[in-house]
Protein backbone atom coordinates (compact mmCIF):
# COMPACT_ATOMS: atom_id res chain seq x y z
CA UNK A 1 0.00 0.00 0.00
CA UNK A 2 1.30 3.14 -0.85
CA UNK A 3 -0.11 5.33 1.55
CA UNK A 4 1.52 3.19 4.27
CA UNK A 5 5.34 4.46 2.97
CA UNK A 6 6.18 7.72 4.90
CA UNK A 7 8.05 9.76 3.13
CA UNK A 8 10.63 11.17 5.06
CA UNK A 9 12.14 14.08 3.33
CA UNK A 10 9.98 16.07 3.65
CA UNK A 11 7.25 17.27 6.38
CA UNK A 12 4.62 14.88 6.99
CA UNK A 13 1.10 16.19 7.79
CA UNK A 14 -0.37 14.83 11.26
CA UNK A 15 -2.11 11.61 11.22
CA UNK A 16 -5.63 12.66 11.59
CA UNK A 17 -6.62 15.62 10.10
CA UNK A 18 -9.95 17.64 11.63
CA UNK A 19 -12.61 19.46 9.18
CA UNK A 20 -12.37 22.57 10.07
CA UNK A 21 -15.26 24.99 11.37
CA UNK A 22 -17.06 27.47 9.88
CA UNK A 23 -18.72 30.46 11.20
CA UNK A 24 -22.55 30.22 11.83
CA UNK A 25 -24.28 31.02 8.89
CA UNK A 26 -21.71 29.45 6.73
CA UNK A 27 -22.94 25.64 6.68
CA UNK A 28 -26.48 25.03 7.66
CA UNK A 29 -28.01 28.14 6.62
CA UNK A 30 -31.85 27.91 4.89
CA UNK A 31 -31.94 28.60 2.29
CA UNK A 32 -35.12 29.45 1.70
CA UNK A 33 -34.87 31.99 4.76
CA UNK A 34 -36.43 35.27 3.77
CA UNK A 35 -37.02 34.24 0.00
CA UNK A 36 -34.65 32.56 -2.41
CA UNK A 37 -31.39 33.82 -2.88
CA UNK A 38 -31.66 35.20 -6.20
CA UNK A 39 -34.81 36.76 -6.04
CA UNK A 40 -36.99 34.70 -8.21
CA UNK A 41 -40.50 34.09 -7.33
CA UNK A 42 -41.47 30.72 -6.32
CA UNK A 43 -42.83 29.79 -9.09
CA UNK A 44 -40.20 31.45 -11.65
CA UNK A 45 -37.84 29.82 -13.78
CA UNK A 46 -34.24 31.02 -14.11
CA UNK A 47 -33.83 33.12 -17.40
CA UNK A 48 -33.82 31.02 -20.06
CA UNK A 49 -31.13 31.74 -23.08
CA UNK A 50 -31.41 29.39 -26.30
CA UNK A 51 -29.48 28.86 -29.04
CA UNK A 52 -29.52 26.29 -31.97
CA UNK A 53 -27.18 25.85 -34.47
CA UNK A 54 -23.39 26.53 -32.89
CA UNK A 55 -22.27 23.65 -33.81
CA UNK A 56 -22.85 22.74 -37.24
CA UNK A 57 -20.52 24.54 -38.61
CA UNK A 58 -22.66 27.01 -40.92
CA UNK A 59 -25.65 25.50 -42.49
CA UNK A 60 -24.18 26.45 -46.07
CA UNK A 61 -21.83 24.43 -46.03
CA UNK A 62 -22.78 20.77 -44.68
CA UNK A 63 -19.79 18.51 -44.56
CA UNK A 64 -19.08 15.12 -43.30
CA UNK A 65 -17.91 15.69 -39.93
CA UNK A 66 -20.46 18.57 -38.33
CA UNK A 67 -23.25 17.47 -36.76
CA UNK A 68 -27.08 17.60 -38.19
CA UNK A 69 -28.05 19.86 -35.52
CA UNK A 70 -27.27 21.52 -32.59
CA UNK A 71 -28.54 23.90 -29.37
CA UNK A 72 -26.89 25.28 -26.63
CA UNK A 73 -29.10 26.50 -23.48
CA UNK A 74 -28.79 28.36 -20.50
CA UNK A 75 -31.08 28.61 -17.93
CA UNK A 76 -29.21 30.56 -15.20
CA UNK A 77 -25.99 28.72 -14.24
CA UNK A 78 -27.16 25.56 -15.83
CA UNK A 79 -25.14 25.50 -18.91
CA UNK A 80 -25.79 22.51 -21.54
CA UNK A 81 -24.49 21.93 -24.98
CA UNK A 82 -26.22 18.98 -27.77
CA UNK A 83 -24.83 17.85 -30.94
CA UNK A 84 -27.39 15.80 -32.76
CA UNK A 85 -26.16 13.18 -35.99
CA UNK A 86 -28.26 11.34 -37.94
CA UNK A 87 -30.96 10.26 -39.24
CA UNK A 88 -28.02 7.60 -40.30
CA UNK A 89 -26.87 3.87 -40.38
CA UNK A 90 -26.54 3.05 -37.04
CA UNK A 91 -25.66 -0.25 -34.95
CA UNK A 92 -28.55 -1.06 -33.07
CA UNK A 93 -30.78 -0.66 -36.28
CA UNK A 94 -34.60 -1.98 -36.67
CA UNK A 95 -36.26 -2.36 -39.58
CA UNK A 96 -39.31 -1.31 -38.39
CA UNK A 97 -38.55 2.29 -36.15
CA UNK A 98 -35.54 4.06 -35.72
CA UNK A 99 -33.70 3.75 -32.48
CA UNK A 100 -33.56 7.13 -30.96
CA UNK A 101 -29.46 7.39 -28.98
CA UNK A 102 -28.85 9.56 -26.48
CA UNK A 103 -24.93 9.52 -24.49
CA UNK A 104 -25.39 12.34 -21.85
CA UNK A 105 -21.75 14.03 -19.91
CA UNK A 106 -21.10 16.12 -17.31
CA UNK A 107 -17.81 18.41 -18.27
CA UNK A 108 -15.01 16.91 -15.78
CA UNK A 109 -15.26 20.71 -14.18
CA UNK A 110 -19.16 21.23 -14.11
CA UNK A 111 -19.79 20.40 -10.99
CA UNK A 112 -18.97 22.84 -8.11
CA UNK A 113 -18.39 20.16 -5.31
CA UNK A 114 -15.95 17.51 -6.96
CA UNK A 115 -13.76 17.25 -10.18
CA UNK A 116 -15.76 14.64 -12.02
CA UNK A 117 -13.96 11.76 -13.72
CA UNK A 118 -13.45 11.10 -17.67
CA UNK A 119 -15.02 7.76 -17.11
CA UNK A 120 -18.85 7.53 -17.58
CA UNK A 121 -19.98 7.29 -14.33
CA UNK A 122 -23.42 5.30 -13.40
CA UNK A 123 -25.50 8.36 -13.06
CA UNK A 124 -24.89 9.56 -16.66
CA UNK A 125 -25.49 6.45 -17.73
CA UNK A 126 -29.07 6.75 -15.81
CA UNK A 127 -29.74 10.29 -17.14
CA UNK A 128 -28.73 8.99 -20.51
CA UNK A 129 -31.31 6.41 -20.44
CA UNK A 130 -33.63 9.15 -18.68
CA UNK A 131 -33.31 11.26 -21.39
CA UNK A 132 -34.01 9.05 -23.79
CA UNK A 133 -36.66 8.21 -22.53
CA UNK A 134 -38.12 11.54 -22.46
CA UNK A 135 -37.31 12.28 -25.80
CA UNK A 136 -38.17 9.66 -28.14
CA UNK A 137 -42.14 9.63 -27.12
CA UNK A 138 -41.90 13.36 -29.61
CA UNK A 139 -39.99 11.90 -32.27
CA UNK A 140 -41.45 9.86 -35.73
CA UNK A 141 -39.39 7.57 -35.20
CA UNK A 142 -41.50 5.19 -37.77
CA UNK A 143 -40.77 8.20 -40.19
CA UNK A 144 -37.30 6.36 -40.18
CA UNK A 145 -36.81 2.68 -40.54
CA UNK A 146 -33.18 0.93 -40.03
CA UNK A 147 -31.62 4.62 -39.07
CA UNK A 148 -29.83 5.67 -35.58
CA UNK A 149 -30.37 9.32 -34.47
CA UNK A 150 -27.89 10.11 -32.09
CA UNK A 151 -27.85 12.98 -29.61
CA UNK A 152 -24.46 13.84 -27.38
CA UNK A 153 -25.28 16.23 -24.38
CA UNK A 154 -22.26 18.21 -22.63
CA UNK A 155 -23.19 19.72 -19.50
CA UNK A 156 -20.55 22.52 -19.11
CA UNK A 157 -22.51 24.06 -16.05
CA UNK A 158 -24.84 22.41 -13.69
CA UNK A 159 -26.47 23.78 -10.54
CA UNK A 160 -29.27 21.53 -9.28
CA UNK A 161 -29.46 17.98 -10.78
CA UNK A 162 -33.12 18.02 -11.35
CA UNK A 163 -32.42 21.28 -13.15
CA UNK A 164 -29.79 20.20 -15.33
CA UNK A 165 -31.93 17.35 -16.81
CA UNK A 166 -34.37 19.16 -17.48
CA UNK A 167 -31.80 21.56 -19.48
CA UNK A 168 -30.43 18.88 -20.83
CA UNK A 169 -34.12 17.75 -22.13
CA UNK A 170 -35.01 21.09 -23.61
CA UNK A 171 -31.92 21.73 -25.29
CA UNK A 172 -31.87 18.04 -26.87
CA UNK A 173 -35.27 19.08 -28.20
CA UNK A 174 -34.12 22.10 -29.86
CA UNK A 175 -31.29 20.32 -31.04
CA UNK A 176 -33.26 18.00 -32.74
CA UNK A 177 -35.25 20.51 -34.20
CA UNK A 178 -32.24 22.04 -35.94
CA UNK A 179 -31.33 19.07 -37.52
CA UNK A 180 -34.72 19.14 -39.14
CA UNK A 181 -35.70 15.52 -37.75
CA UNK A 182 -39.74 14.98 -37.99
CA UNK A 183 -41.04 15.35 -34.48
CA UNK A 184 -45.00 15.91 -32.94
CA UNK A 185 -43.80 18.13 -30.81
CA UNK A 186 -41.03 20.17 -28.97
CA UNK A 187 -40.93 18.69 -25.45
CA UNK A 188 -40.64 20.98 -22.73
CA UNK A 189 -38.95 20.25 -19.11
CA UNK A 190 -39.49 21.79 -15.73
CA UNK A 191 -38.25 20.87 -12.07
CA UNK A 192 -39.52 21.37 -8.66
CA UNK A 193 -38.54 20.96 -5.09
CA UNK A 194 -40.41 20.79 -2.11
CA UNK A 195 -40.13 23.65 0.46
CA UNK A 196 -42.17 22.87 3.59
CA UNK A 197 -45.47 22.17 1.76
CA UNK A 198 -44.67 24.39 -1.27
CA UNK A 199 -43.54 23.47 -4.43
CA UNK A 200 -40.43 26.31 -5.43
CA UNK A 201 -39.97 25.78 -9.36
CA UNK A 202 -36.45 24.88 -10.98
CA UNK A 203 -33.99 25.00 -7.86
CA UNK A 204 -30.42 25.67 -7.78
CA UNK A 205 -28.12 23.30 -5.97
CA UNK A 206 -28.24 24.65 -2.11
CA UNK A 207 -32.17 24.87 -2.60
CA UNK A 208 -32.58 21.17 -4.76
CA UNK A 209 -30.01 20.39 -1.33
CA UNK A 210 -32.39 21.35 1.36
CA UNK A 211 -35.96 20.01 -0.55
CA UNK A 212 -36.84 16.45 0.98
CA UNK A 213 -38.22 16.07 -2.47
CA UNK A 214 -38.12 16.52 -6.23
CA UNK A 215 -40.18 16.23 -8.98
CA UNK A 216 -38.97 16.69 -12.75
CA UNK A 217 -41.49 16.57 -15.64
CA UNK A 218 -41.26 16.39 -19.36
CA UNK A 219 -44.33 17.53 -20.87
CA UNK A 220 -45.62 17.70 -25.12
CA UNK A 221 -47.90 20.64 -24.32
CA UNK A 222 -49.46 20.42 -28.64
CA UNK A 223 -49.75 16.66 -28.20
CA UNK A 224 -50.89 17.01 -24.17
CA UNK A 225 -48.83 14.11 -22.92
CA UNK A 226 -46.28 13.52 -20.14
CA UNK A 227 -43.35 12.12 -21.87
CA UNK A 228 -41.34 11.81 -18.44
CA UNK A 229 -41.80 11.78 -14.84
CA UNK A 230 -39.91 11.46 -12.27
CA UNK A 231 -40.50 12.11 -8.40
CA UNK A 232 -37.31 11.76 -6.14
CA UNK A 233 -38.19 11.60 -1.98
CA UNK A 234 -41.16 11.67 -0.18
CA UNK A 235 -44.59 13.79 -1.04
CA UNK A 236 -48.24 13.66 -0.09
CA UNK A 237 -50.53 12.12 -2.68
CA UNK A 238 -52.23 15.85 -2.22
CA UNK A 239 -48.36 17.20 -3.44
CA UNK A 240 -47.45 14.79 -5.91
CA UNK A 241 -50.73 15.77 -7.96
CA UNK A 242 -50.22 19.48 -7.21
CA UNK A 243 -46.63 18.88 -8.58
CA UNK A 244 -47.92 17.17 -11.42
CA UNK A 245 -50.39 19.88 -12.53
CA UNK A 246 -48.06 23.52 -11.41
CA UNK A 247 -44.80 21.74 -13.63
CA UNK A 248 -46.68 20.74 -16.47
CA UNK A 249 -48.18 24.17 -16.70
CA UNK A 250 -44.62 25.43 -16.07
CA UNK A 251 -43.30 23.39 -18.99
CA UNK A 252 -45.76 25.34 -20.99
CA UNK A 253 -44.03 28.32 -20.50
CA UNK A 254 -40.92 27.32 -21.13
CA UNK A 255 -42.12 25.52 -24.11
CA UNK A 256 -43.21 29.15 -25.46
CA UNK A 257 -39.94 29.91 -24.95
CA UNK A 258 -38.13 26.83 -27.02
CA UNK A 259 -40.70 27.78 -29.71
CA UNK A 260 -39.81 31.46 -29.83
CA UNK A 261 -36.70 30.81 -29.96
CA UNK A 262 -36.74 28.10 -32.83
CA UNK A 263 -38.91 30.77 -35.11
CA UNK A 264 -36.17 33.25 -34.42
CA UNK A 265 -33.86 30.95 -35.51
CA UNK A 266 -35.39 30.70 -39.19
CA UNK A 267 -35.56 34.22 -39.62
CA UNK B 1 -37.57 -4.45 -22.35
CA UNK B 2 -39.73 -6.30 -24.95
CA UNK B 3 -37.61 -9.24 -26.10
CA UNK B 4 -40.80 -10.99 -27.65
CA UNK B 5 -41.90 -10.30 -30.76
CA UNK B 6 -45.84 -10.61 -31.18
CA UNK B 7 -47.83 -10.64 -34.43
CA UNK B 8 -50.07 -7.50 -35.48
CA UNK B 9 -52.84 -9.65 -35.14
CA UNK B 10 -51.78 -10.56 -31.33
CA UNK B 11 -50.97 -6.93 -30.45
CA UNK B 12 -54.36 -5.83 -31.71
CA UNK B 13 -56.12 -9.11 -29.63
CA UNK B 14 -54.10 -7.56 -25.84
CA UNK B 15 -54.47 -3.47 -26.72
CA UNK B 16 -58.26 -3.75 -26.89
CA UNK B 17 -58.63 -6.71 -24.91
CA UNK B 18 -57.26 -4.31 -22.20
CA UNK B 19 -59.15 -0.83 -23.92
CA UNK B 20 -62.02 -3.00 -22.88
CA UNK B 21 -61.01 -4.05 -19.79
CA UNK B 22 -60.28 -8.17 -20.17
CA UNK B 23 -56.67 -9.75 -20.26
CA UNK B 24 -55.45 -12.93 -21.56
CA UNK B 25 -55.19 -14.47 -18.18
CA UNK B 26 -58.44 -13.46 -16.72
CA UNK B 27 -57.27 -11.17 -14.51
CA UNK B 28 -59.01 -7.32 -14.03
CA UNK B 29 -57.11 -4.51 -14.77
CA UNK B 30 -55.82 -3.51 -11.60
CA UNK B 31 -55.09 -7.38 -10.27
CA UNK B 32 -51.75 -8.43 -9.66
CA UNK B 33 -50.49 -12.31 -10.68
CA UNK B 34 -49.80 -14.90 -7.62
CA UNK B 35 -47.00 -14.24 -5.93
CA UNK B 36 -44.91 -16.61 -3.62
CA UNK B 37 -42.30 -15.46 -1.40
CA UNK B 38 -39.53 -17.07 0.66
CA UNK B 39 -37.55 -15.03 3.37
CA UNK B 40 -34.15 -16.06 5.13
CA UNK B 41 -32.74 -19.20 2.59
CA UNK B 42 -29.31 -17.28 2.17
CA UNK B 43 -27.45 -18.44 4.83
CA UNK B 44 -24.67 -15.62 4.46
CA UNK B 45 -26.38 -12.63 4.46
CA UNK B 46 -27.63 -10.30 7.08
CA UNK B 47 -31.26 -10.67 5.31
CA UNK B 48 -32.46 -12.18 1.70
CA UNK B 49 -35.77 -13.29 -0.02
CA UNK B 50 -36.62 -14.23 -2.99
CA UNK B 51 -40.46 -13.25 -4.56
CA UNK B 52 -41.85 -14.56 -7.66
CA UNK B 53 -44.78 -13.24 -10.02
CA UNK B 54 -46.38 -15.79 -12.06
CA UNK B 55 -49.10 -18.75 -12.27
CA UNK B 56 -47.70 -22.01 -11.91
CA UNK B 57 -44.61 -21.81 -11.04
CA UNK B 58 -42.94 -19.50 -14.33
CA UNK B 59 -42.78 -15.92 -13.58
CA UNK B 60 -40.27 -12.92 -12.87
CA UNK B 61 -38.19 -14.31 -10.17
CA UNK B 62 -36.01 -11.75 -8.07
CA UNK B 63 -33.57 -12.92 -5.48
CA UNK B 64 -32.14 -10.53 -3.16
CA UNK B 65 -29.56 -10.81 -0.25
CA UNK B 66 -28.90 -7.69 2.46
CA UNK B 67 -24.94 -7.66 3.62
CA UNK B 68 -24.54 -4.88 6.22
CA UNK B 69 -21.27 -3.79 6.38
CA UNK B 70 -19.56 -1.13 9.16
CA UNK B 71 -17.89 1.09 7.31
CA UNK B 72 -15.44 4.31 8.58
CA UNK B 73 -16.77 7.50 7.95
CA UNK B 74 -15.02 10.05 5.66
CA UNK B 75 -15.15 13.91 5.45
CA UNK B 76 -17.61 14.83 3.13
CA UNK B 77 -20.19 12.00 3.83
CA UNK B 78 -23.20 13.07 6.13
CA UNK B 79 -22.43 13.05 9.97
CA UNK B 80 -24.91 11.16 11.66
CA UNK B 81 -26.38 8.63 8.97
CA UNK B 82 -26.18 5.08 7.82
CA UNK B 83 -26.35 4.17 4.39
CA UNK B 84 -28.43 1.61 1.89
CA UNK B 85 -26.60 0.73 -1.29
CA UNK B 86 -28.69 -0.90 -4.01
CA UNK B 87 -27.90 -3.18 -6.87
CA UNK B 88 -29.61 -5.16 -9.30
CA UNK B 89 -28.37 -7.69 -11.94
CA UNK B 90 -30.29 -8.98 -14.51
CA UNK B 91 -28.85 -12.82 -15.02
CA UNK B 92 -28.47 -14.59 -18.61
CA UNK B 93 -30.89 -17.20 -17.43
CA UNK B 94 -33.73 -14.98 -17.69
CA UNK B 95 -33.00 -14.43 -21.28
CA UNK B 96 -30.20 -14.55 -23.86
CA UNK B 97 -29.98 -11.35 -24.30
CA UNK B 98 -29.02 -10.79 -21.10
CA UNK B 99 -25.78 -12.25 -22.44
CA UNK B 100 -22.56 -10.37 -22.16
CA UNK B 101 -23.19 -6.86 -22.00
CA UNK B 102 -27.07 -6.80 -23.17
CA UNK B 103 -28.41 -6.35 -19.48
CA UNK B 104 -26.56 -3.01 -18.81
CA UNK B 105 -28.90 -0.38 -19.78
CA UNK B 106 -31.97 -2.61 -17.73
CA UNK B 107 -29.16 -3.13 -14.78
CA UNK B 108 -28.84 0.55 -14.74
CA UNK B 109 -32.33 1.49 -15.00
CA UNK B 110 -33.46 -0.74 -12.05
CA UNK B 111 -30.42 0.01 -10.14
CA UNK B 112 -31.50 3.39 -10.09
CA UNK B 113 -34.36 2.78 -9.25
CA UNK B 114 -34.32 0.67 -6.33
CA UNK B 115 -32.11 3.45 -5.05
CA UNK B 116 -34.61 6.06 -5.76
CA UNK B 117 -36.71 4.20 -3.81
CA UNK B 118 -34.67 2.47 -0.48
CA UNK B 119 -31.56 4.71 -0.98
CA UNK B 120 -32.86 8.15 1.57
CA UNK B 121 -34.81 9.22 3.78
CA UNK B 122 -37.86 8.50 1.54
CA UNK B 123 -37.71 4.66 2.31
CA UNK B 124 -38.86 4.74 6.27
CA UNK B 125 -35.34 3.21 7.33
CA UNK B 126 -34.39 4.75 10.19
CA UNK B 127 -30.68 5.75 8.64
CA UNK B 128 -29.78 7.61 11.77
CA UNK B 129 -30.44 4.28 13.63
CA UNK B 130 -27.72 2.85 11.46
CA UNK B 131 -25.02 5.38 12.22
CA UNK B 132 -22.80 3.67 15.23
CA UNK B 133 -20.41 6.71 16.24
CA UNK B 134 -21.11 9.93 14.44
CA UNK B 135 -17.87 10.99 12.37
CA UNK B 136 -16.69 7.89 12.92
CA UNK B 137 -18.15 4.84 11.64
CA UNK B 138 -22.02 3.71 10.49
CA UNK B 139 -23.53 0.73 8.70
CA UNK B 140 -23.77 0.01 5.37
CA UNK B 141 -26.30 -2.13 3.92
CA UNK B 142 -26.07 -3.49 0.58
CA UNK B 143 -29.06 -4.31 -1.30
CA UNK B 144 -27.92 -6.80 -3.56
CA UNK B 145 -30.53 -8.23 -6.39
CA UNK B 146 -30.32 -11.14 -9.25
CA UNK B 147 -33.09 -11.33 -11.56
CA UNK B 148 -33.44 -15.12 -12.58
CA UNK B 149 -36.18 -14.89 -14.62
CA UNK B 150 -38.15 -12.19 -16.73
CA UNK B 151 -41.82 -13.42 -17.28
CA UNK B 152 -42.80 -9.05 -17.19
CA UNK B 153 -43.17 -6.77 -14.32
CA UNK B 154 -39.79 -6.54 -13.02
CA UNK B 155 -39.60 -3.64 -11.32
CA UNK B 156 -42.92 -4.62 -8.36
CA UNK B 157 -41.20 -8.25 -7.66
CA UNK B 158 -38.08 -6.13 -7.32
CA UNK B 159 -38.82 -3.84 -4.90
CA UNK B 160 -41.39 -6.71 -3.31
CA UNK B 161 -38.08 -9.25 -2.87
CA UNK B 162 -35.79 -6.07 -1.67
CA UNK B 163 -39.15 -5.42 0.96
CA UNK B 164 -38.84 -8.61 2.23
CA UNK B 165 -35.14 -9.23 2.53
CA UNK B 166 -34.58 -5.89 4.41
CA UNK B 167 -37.60 -6.94 7.14
CA UNK B 168 -35.73 -10.21 7.47
CA UNK B 169 -32.35 -8.61 7.66
CA UNK B 170 -30.88 -8.61 11.39
CA UNK B 171 -27.25 -6.87 12.30
CA UNK B 172 -25.45 -7.99 14.79
CA UNK B 173 -25.69 -5.35 18.16
CA UNK B 174 -23.37 -2.93 18.64
CA UNK B 175 -21.84 -2.00 21.51
CA UNK B 176 -20.21 1.72 22.11
CA UNK B 177 -17.86 2.49 24.93
CA UNK B 178 -15.92 5.57 25.97
CA UNK B 179 -12.45 4.55 26.39
CA UNK B 180 -9.41 7.54 27.53
CA UNK B 181 -6.69 7.87 25.20
CA UNK B 182 -2.73 8.47 26.55
CA UNK B 183 -3.85 12.52 26.76
CA UNK B 184 -6.76 11.71 28.76
CA UNK B 185 -9.23 12.55 25.77
CA UNK B 186 -12.40 10.71 25.64
CA UNK B 187 -12.62 8.59 22.08
CA UNK B 188 -15.61 6.90 21.78
CA UNK B 189 -14.93 3.00 20.73
CA UNK B 190 -17.27 -0.11 19.18
CA UNK B 191 -17.81 -3.79 19.67
CA UNK B 192 -19.31 -5.91 17.12
CA UNK B 193 -21.24 -8.90 19.29
CA UNK B 194 -20.65 -11.71 16.96
CA UNK B 195 -23.32 -13.88 18.88
CA UNK B 196 -25.76 -15.04 16.18
CA UNK B 197 -28.61 -15.02 18.50
CA UNK B 198 -27.81 -11.28 19.70
CA UNK B 199 -29.31 -9.18 16.58
CA UNK B 200 -31.15 -6.93 15.96
CA UNK B 201 -34.07 -5.90 13.35
CA UNK B 202 -33.76 -2.90 11.17
CA UNK B 203 -35.56 0.25 12.57
CA UNK B 204 -38.11 1.64 10.57
CA UNK B 205 -38.16 -1.36 7.95
CA UNK B 206 -41.73 -1.77 8.16
CA UNK B 207 -42.29 1.77 7.23
CA UNK B 208 -40.51 0.79 3.23
CA UNK B 209 -42.69 1.20 0.33
CA UNK B 210 -43.68 -1.18 -2.35
CA UNK B 211 -43.75 0.07 -6.04
CA UNK B 212 -46.23 -0.69 -8.29
CA UNK B 213 -45.81 -0.62 -12.18
CA UNK B 214 -48.56 0.54 -14.51
CA UNK B 215 -48.32 0.03 -18.03
CA UNK B 216 -50.22 2.11 -20.54
CA UNK B 217 -51.83 -0.36 -23.19
CA UNK B 218 -53.81 1.47 -25.90
CA UNK B 219 -55.76 4.29 -24.17
CA UNK B 220 -55.73 2.54 -20.96
CA UNK B 221 -53.47 0.93 -18.49
CA UNK B 222 -52.67 -2.37 -16.58
CA UNK B 223 -50.91 -3.50 -13.61
CA UNK B 224 -48.25 -6.16 -13.48
CA UNK B 225 -48.25 -6.54 -16.95
CA UNK B 226 -47.27 -10.28 -18.22
CA UNK B 227 -44.90 -11.04 -20.78
CA UNK B 228 -46.85 -10.54 -24.00
CA UNK B 229 -48.42 -6.96 -22.50
CA UNK B 230 -44.65 -6.02 -22.25
CA UNK B 231 -44.03 -6.36 -25.69
CA UNK B 232 -47.01 -3.78 -26.43
CA UNK B 233 -46.45 -1.35 -23.59
CA UNK B 234 -46.38 1.92 -24.55
CA UNK B 235 -45.30 4.00 -21.51
CA UNK B 236 -44.62 2.41 -18.52
CA UNK B 237 -44.60 4.20 -14.79
CA UNK B 238 -43.52 2.99 -11.40
CA UNK B 239 -45.14 4.47 -8.43
CA UNK B 240 -43.89 3.67 -4.77
CA UNK B 241 -46.10 4.11 -1.95
CA UNK B 242 -45.31 3.78 1.53
CA UNK B 243 -47.68 2.20 3.91
CA UNK B 244 -48.66 5.80 5.18
CA UNK B 245 -49.99 6.16 1.49
CA UNK B 246 -47.46 8.59 0.80
CA UNK B 247 -45.58 8.58 -2.71
CA UNK B 248 -42.08 7.92 -2.04
CA UNK B 249 -40.82 7.94 -5.86
CA UNK B 250 -42.34 8.17 -9.34
CA UNK B 251 -40.14 7.31 -12.28
CA UNK B 252 -41.64 6.49 -15.91
CA UNK B 253 -39.78 3.71 -18.40
CA UNK B 254 -40.26 2.39 -21.88
CA UNK B 255 -39.25 4.69 -24.35
CA UNK B 256 -42.28 4.80 -27.23
CA UNK B 257 -45.25 7.51 -25.50
CA UNK B 258 -45.63 9.90 -22.99
CA UNK B 259 -49.02 9.88 -20.80
CA UNK B 260 -51.83 12.07 -21.13
CA UNK B 261 -51.77 14.69 -17.55
CA UNK B 262 -55.11 13.34 -17.10
CA UNK B 263 -54.15 9.45 -17.43
CA UNK B 264 -51.55 10.44 -14.96
CA UNK B 265 -53.25 11.65 -12.34
CA UNK B 266 -55.58 8.57 -12.65
CA UNK B 267 -52.73 6.51 -12.36
CA UNK B 268 -51.40 8.30 -8.98
CA UNK B 269 -54.80 7.69 -7.56
CA UNK B 270 -55.10 4.10 -8.62
CA UNK B 271 -51.48 3.47 -7.33
CA UNK B 272 -52.70 4.61 -3.87
CA UNK B 273 -56.15 1.73 -3.96
CA UNK B 274 -53.35 -0.83 -5.31
CA UNK B 275 -50.99 -0.23 -3.01
CA UNK B 276 -53.36 -0.42 -0.03
CA UNK B 277 -54.24 -4.07 -0.88
CA UNK B 278 -50.59 -4.74 -1.85
CA UNK B 279 -49.42 -3.98 1.38
CA UNK B 280 -52.46 -6.06 3.19
CA UNK B 281 -51.06 -9.07 0.55
CA UNK B 282 -47.33 -8.70 1.35
CA UNK B 283 -48.05 -8.87 5.16
CA UNK B 284 -49.49 -11.98 5.28
CA UNK B 285 -47.38 -13.73 2.72
CA UNK B 286 -44.27 -12.58 4.63
CA UNK B 287 -45.48 -13.70 7.97
CA UNK B 288 -46.08 -17.09 6.47
CA UNK B 289 -43.01 -17.23 4.62
CA UNK B 290 -41.19 -15.91 8.10
CA UNK B 291 -43.07 -18.44 9.85
CA UNK B 292 -41.84 -21.13 7.17
CA UNK B 293 -38.20 -20.45 7.57
CA UNK B 294 -38.09 -20.00 11.72
CA UNK B 295 -39.67 -23.92 11.71
CA UNK B 296 -37.06 -24.87 8.94
CA UNK B 297 -33.91 -23.15 10.40
CA UNK B 298 -32.04 -26.22 11.22
CA UNK B 299 -32.85 -28.03 7.88
CA UNK B 300 -29.46 -28.11 5.92
CA UNK B 301 -29.79 -26.08 2.73
CA UNK B 302 -28.86 -27.94 0.04
CA UNK B 303 -30.18 -27.03 -3.50
CA UNK B 304 -33.05 -29.53 -3.99
CA UNK B 305 -34.30 -27.82 -0.66
CA UNK B 306 -33.77 -24.13 -2.05
CA UNK B 307 -35.92 -25.49 -5.03
CA UNK B 308 -38.21 -27.36 -3.61
CA UNK B 309 -39.41 -24.86 -1.18
CA UNK B 310 -40.78 -23.11 -4.46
Amino acid sequence: MATNIMDRRRINGPARSVEPLYGPGAAGADPFAGGRADGRGLDQVRAIYMKTGPLSGGQHEPSESAASGSAYYEQGRVRVSCAVYGPRQGRRSNARMGVFDCEFRYAPFACSWKRRSHVRGADEKEISLMLEHAVAPAIRLEAYPKACIDAFVTVIESDGKAATIAAAINCISAALADAGIEMYDSVAACSMGLRGAQWVADCCQAEEDAAPCSMLIAHMPSADEVTYILQHGKATPEQTDQAVQTCTNMCTRVYAVICRCLQASLE
Amino acid sequence: MASLILSPAEQDYITRGVEKGLRADGRGGLDRREVSLQTNMISQANGSARCRTGHLGVGTDVLVGVKAEVRTWTAGEPEDRGAVECSVECSPSAAQKFEGRGADDLNVELTQLLDRILGGPQSGIDLGALCIIPRQAYWVLHVDALVLDVKGSIADTLVWAARAALLSTRLPRVVVESVADEDGNMQSEFDVVDDPEDQVPLQGAEDLPLAVTFSQIGKRYVVDASEQEDAVTQARVTVAVSPQMDICAIQKGAALRGFPPSLLTEILHSARTVAREELLRFKDLFAAASAKSASGADEPSTASTFIGTF
